[in-house]
Formats: C-alpha cells, structure tokens, sequence
C-alpha cells in the first residue's frame, strides 16, 4: 500500500514537472523569438491571464478527480461576471453585497450539477451541459443581450484593484492564484475531505462501503467548481473592467486541457492541482508565443489540439510502463 | 451510483417487456408529439389557421443537418463514448462544400462523395486515437474538435462561398419536405445495420465491453468504425447546412456538438452506452427544432432560448430515469 502511494505520487509530482519545464521552454523560446518575452513584466502579464485559466483549472480539477467534468464553465463565468457589475454598479459600497451573491450565484449553480450527478444519477456531461444552456439563456434573457442600463457597469473599483494593485510589484491577482493554489492543495492532499474525493475517484462504489458520504462529498465538488468558475468570472471583470458576452467560452476548453497537461487523470483519482496550475501557466504561455510569432487564430487552434493530443499519447505511454 | 441489483431480472409478460425495452423511444415520440400539438395552438392563436406544408418543409430542412449529427453522435455513444468534434467536422465540411462545389451536375457528386469521405478520415482520426490509442473520447474529440475548427478557418476565413441553387435545391427542397426521404433512407439503413454483425458488436461494445471482447467481438475495430461513421454523418450534416444556409461559414457548425448530444440523449439514447436508437436520436432532434418553433410562436424572448433547451434536456432526462425505475420496480 505504502508503496504504491509512493509511486503514484511519483508519477504525479513528474507530471507537474513535465508541466513546469515546459512552461519554463516556453518562456526561453519566447525570448528567441521575440526578445523581451521572458522580461519580467511580460511574465507577470502572461502568469495573470494564466491566473484566470487557472482558477477555472480549480474547479474543474475537483471534479475530474471524481471522473467527472463541468461543461457549464461558459455561462457560470460570463453569468457572474454580468451579475457583479449589474449588482454593485461599479460602486465600492455595494461590492460586498454583490461579491456575496454572485460566489452563492456560482456555488448555487454548482451544487444543483452535483445534486443531478449523485442523487437523480444524470452524466455529468448531461446535467453540466444543460446547466450551461439554462445559464446562457438566463444570462442573454435578463440582461436582454446586455444591453441593460446597469450592465455598462464597471466592476467596482476595489475588485479592479485586487486584480491589479501591485504588491511588492507583483500583480494582487498573482498572489490570489497563489492563495488558491496552497489552499486548494491542501484541502486535497492533507484533509479527510480531500482522502474521500481520491478515493471516489479511484472507485465510488469501495468508497460508499467504506463509509464514504460520496453523494455529499459530489455535491460539495461540484457546488465548488461553480464557485471556482464564478470567482474566475469577477476577477475577469475587474481585470477587463468591463463584462461581454461570451467572455467565458475560451475557458471550457482551456480548463480541461489545463488539468490534462497538468497530468490529472480524466478518469479520476489521480492528479493535483499544483499540476493543473503548471498546465494553466505553460497553456498561457504557449498561447503567448504562437502570439508573438504572428501565428494566427487557425493556427493556435490546431497546435492547441496537437499539444493535448500528443500528450495524451506521452501519457499513455507512462501509464503502460507504470 | 446506480445499484447493481437490477440484474436479477424475472420474466414479465410480453408488452410490459416490449414498453419497457423501448421506454427512451416511445417518452421521444410522446416529447415529440407534445411539442407539435403545443405548436400547432400556438401557431392557431397567431394565425387563425394549422400549420401547412411549408411549416412542415422548414421545419424538416432546418432539423435535417442536427438529425445527421445525431445520428452519428448515437453511434459513438452506443459504444459507450461521446464526439465533441461533431461540431468541427461539419464546421469544416461546410466551408469546404461552399468553397468547392460548382453548379454542374459531375462537381456536385465529386464534391458530395469527397466532403463525406473527408468526414470519414476526420472520424477516423477520432477513432483510431480512442481504439487503438486507448485514450479517453472526450478529450481526444474535444482535441480534435479544436483541430477541426482550425482547419475550417483555414479553408473558409470569412463566411462566404456559394451553394448552387440546384444543389440546394436537391438536398433541401425549399417548396416541399422531400428531404425526408433522406431521413427515410437513414432510418432503413439503421435497421439494417441494427441487424448486422457491426450493429450487434457496437452494441455489445457499450454493453460491456470486456464481455464483449471475451466474445471474439474486436473492440478495437467497432469503435474505429463507430466514430468513422460519426464523422460521415456529420459531414453528411455539414453539406445539408451549406445547402440550407445556400453559402458557407466556418463557425457555424460549433453548437451541432451540444445540440446533437441534446438530440441523443431526448431520443433515450444512453450515454451510459449499449441502449438506443437512432429513429430515437433523429426524433430528439426534431423536437429540439420544434422547441425553437414553440418558443418563437410563444413570443418568447429568443433571448432564453437556451434557457427552455436545458431545461427540456434535465426534464427529459430525469424524467426518463423516472419512469424506468418505477417500471423495473413494478414489474
């Protein structure tokens, strides 16, 4: 037993590793192409817009740790991103009041997924899906299309400010994800909550005879990826102050390939999220280069999918080998 | 988490058996039928009279590029898997029918067979990495779909591009629903394959696929096939959008991936695999059109369109879920 948590971690801190260096390469590569790429306030620029990939990563790693998938990433961002600024009217006051809601909007969201998933035993693909669905239309029809008086809001100045007030010249945003990412890898790698979600993961039905609460710990999950997603939505307005729509559709893909390079199994069971975090940030700088090199649109989105392919296939491999 | 109990199974008399077997096909037909009764009172109370043969033409060439796609996305899921590229194969297949095809009878049919055996190599692609590559289908076509929809750029940067008339004309004539005889010709082609060694064995596959191997069934191969077809049925879809749209856009095939799998699961097609229909999924994707149809004639804000389409989707699945347990608990 020792042993083979040994080797599981092994293979997962590689992974991360893999991520890492690639993001690492990716920088080096940038500064050959384009010099000035790797300069430090083009790495902080490029790590923030991995930030928000990231965060979305966040919940969407809980999730896949179950061997599920939240495909209501778009509308839960974009929904929470116009619920914010209609909300607080881009003034300070009403902030906390708008912040509250539209983190219980996500959450609320996330947790009607997780009821379908464990208790009506819908696919997650399904439920998510329709979520996504009941999300845009809910979105599109109250906003009429944004075009809203409230909804030319601004995000209120103190949230534009956790996005980009400088703290020891840092970005705010970064030491947010970097928040995140320490908690978020404690809450999975030191708490019981996070034993049971592995475990779920590797096999539900061993779990409920062991006294796992698996429909309330898929619940929780859940209810956490749609927080994750709504969070991701408001640092996304303060970043552009401004919300559009269809401003969370890049996110659904990027989420996913973020947690797959970062090496967490879409099975579940296996994975961190300090991995999906690497895969986030070498995504984002990949994504730079292809910029920097005046490769267009077309052609990220076929190297976008190579990437993932071929590492799924690397991947693979190991799990033969292993 | 269902409970694995439900295998001890008793007999039950004949038509018990019989609804229940087909319990996903008859609530789609019931859906279905609901739909165009709501429909047709709508459609009274505006316009003082039912609704006639170009109500029906429309709606019939408008669901045909969906119906294509929902056929080939039952295939994939029979086998216990899901084609997140659909909406990039008729994304490319679309641009390329509008960029290439000339309005002369030997273009039309060289262009027709070369879009589908495009669609066939796409789908192959899929099936290869997820039969023989061994890796997980959602990822895999959620890669490809990106690929996919990179290429269709390529092809066709701007909408753009033109349909000939006749070719429309043959696909999806605008003054009467001919178009059904394809979907005629689909529903005869299912039976058959239904029927056949390869229907049997993808069935098998999605039903258990270990017991399926342990049967001399080649895994490997079925699935192959599985998303093969998958993607000729949706360039199939594509060609029937050019011909509908009469020109091309490269973008417009992107929300045939979630709605061909909202088709696929209204007709009762299990997305757990190895039970469904693609009469089923051909009649899902008629009363995704007919929802659009009711919410138009409601005066419903197009707006929340997406809104009824989701709900429709968790009340449709729950809903079957529902009844089947309650069946299996009364038998």
């Amino acid at each position: 037993m020792a042993r083979l948590g040994r080797l599981r971690l092994g293979r997962d801190r590689r992974r991360t590793l893999y991520a890492l260096i690639a993001a690492v390469a990716l920088f080096v590569v940038g500064e050959l192409v384009h010099p000035g790429f790797a300069g430090l306030d083009s790495v902080e620029a490029i790590l923030t817009i991995a930030s928000f990939v990231g965060l979305v990563a966040a919940g969407q790693t809980f999730v896949v740790l179950i061997g599920g998938i939240d495909l209501s990433v778009p509308w839960v961002l974009n929904g929470a991103a116009i619920l914010l600024v209609t909300l607080s009217l881009g003034e300070d006051g009403r902030a906390l009041y708008a912040l509250l809601l539209t983190l219980g909007m996500g959450a609320g969201i996330g947790l009607l997924n997780g009821v379908g998933v464990a208790f009506l035993d819908v696919p997650a693909v399904v439920i998510t899906l329709a979520m996504n669905g009941i999300m845009e239309g809910l979105t599109l029809g109250l906003s009429g299309g944004l075009t809203c008086a409230a909804c030319a809001s601004y995000a209120p100045p103190i949230v534009q400010r956790a996005v980009h007030e400088p703290i020891l010249g840092v970005p705010a945003e970064l030491f947010l994800w970097l928040a995140v990412i320490v908690i978020v890898s404690f809450v999975l790698g030191r708490t019981r909550f996070g034993r049971h979600t592995y475990a779920i993961g590797n096999n539900a039905r061993a779990s409920y005879l062991a006294g796992v609460g698996v429909r309330f710990t898929t619940v929780l999950l859940y209810a956490l990826s749609g927080l994750f997603s709504a969070l991701a939505g408001i640092l996304l307005v303060g970043f552009g102050g401004q919300a559009s729509l269809g401003m969370g559709t890049p996110y659904l893909f990027q989420s996913i390939a973020a947690v797959v390079i970062g090496g967490v199994y879409i099975l579940g069971g296996r994975g961190s999220y300090l991995g999906a975090a690497a895969g986030a940030a070498s995504l984002t700088a990949l994504v730079s280069v292809l910029l920097a090199m005046n490769m267009p649109d077309y052609g990220r989105s076929i190297i976008y999918g190579v990437v993932i392919l071929v590492l799924l296939l690397l991947y693979g491999r190991e799990e033969g080998e292993g | 988490m269902p409970p694995e109990l439900a295998a001890r199974r008793e007999r039950r008399p004949f038509a018990a058996h019989l609804v229940s077997q087909n319990i996903g096909l008859l609530l789609v037909f019931a859906l279905l039928a609901a739909a165009v009764i709501l429909y047709c009172v709508f459609f009274w109370i505006r316009q003082q009279s039912l609704p006639g043969n170009f109500e029906l033409t429309s709606t019939v060439n408008n669901t045909m590029p969906l119906a294509m796609a929902a056929i080939g996305q039952t295939i994939v899921v029979l086998t216990r898997g899901l084609d997140l590229s659909v909406g990039g194969i008729i994304d490319l297949t679309n641009a390329l029918a509008a960029v290439h095809i000339q309005d002369n009878v030997g273009s039309m049919l060289g262009w027709t067979a070369l879009v589908l055996l495009v669609g066939a190599a796409l789908g192959l692609v899929n099936g290869l990495l997820v039969g023989v590559g061994r890796l997980q289908p959602i990822v895999v076509t959620l890669a490809t779909l990106s690929i996919f929809q990179g290429l269709a750029i390529r092809v066709l940067p701007q909408p753009g591009g033109a349909i000939p008339p006749s070719y429309t004309a043959a696909l999806v004539d605008p003054n009467n629903p001919w178009a059904l005889l394809y979907l005629a010709l689909c529903v005869l082609l299912w039976l058959a394959f239904r029927r056949s060694a390869l229907g049997v064995a993808i069935f098998a596959i999605g039903n258990d696929e270990g017991a399926a191997r342990a049967n001399g069934i080649k895994v490997v191969q079925g699935k192959v096939i599985a998303y093969t077809l998958s993607g000729v049925f949706a360039a199939a879809g594509g060609l029937f959008l050019a011909a509908t749209a009469t020109a091309g856009d490269a973008t417009s095939g992107n929300g045939f991936t979630l709605s061909s799998i909202v088709a696929v699961v209204l007709g009762g097609v299990n997305l757990f695999g190895g039970r469904g229909s693609a009469v089923g999924a051909i009649a899902g994707a008629f009363v995704t059109t007919m929802i659009v149809n009711i919410l138009f004639f409601s005066e419903i804000d197009p707006l929340y369109q997406s809104f009824y389409e989701g709900l429709f989707l968790i009340i449709a699945v729950v809903a079957g879920a529902v009844i089947g347990r309650l069946l299996r608990r009364r038998r």
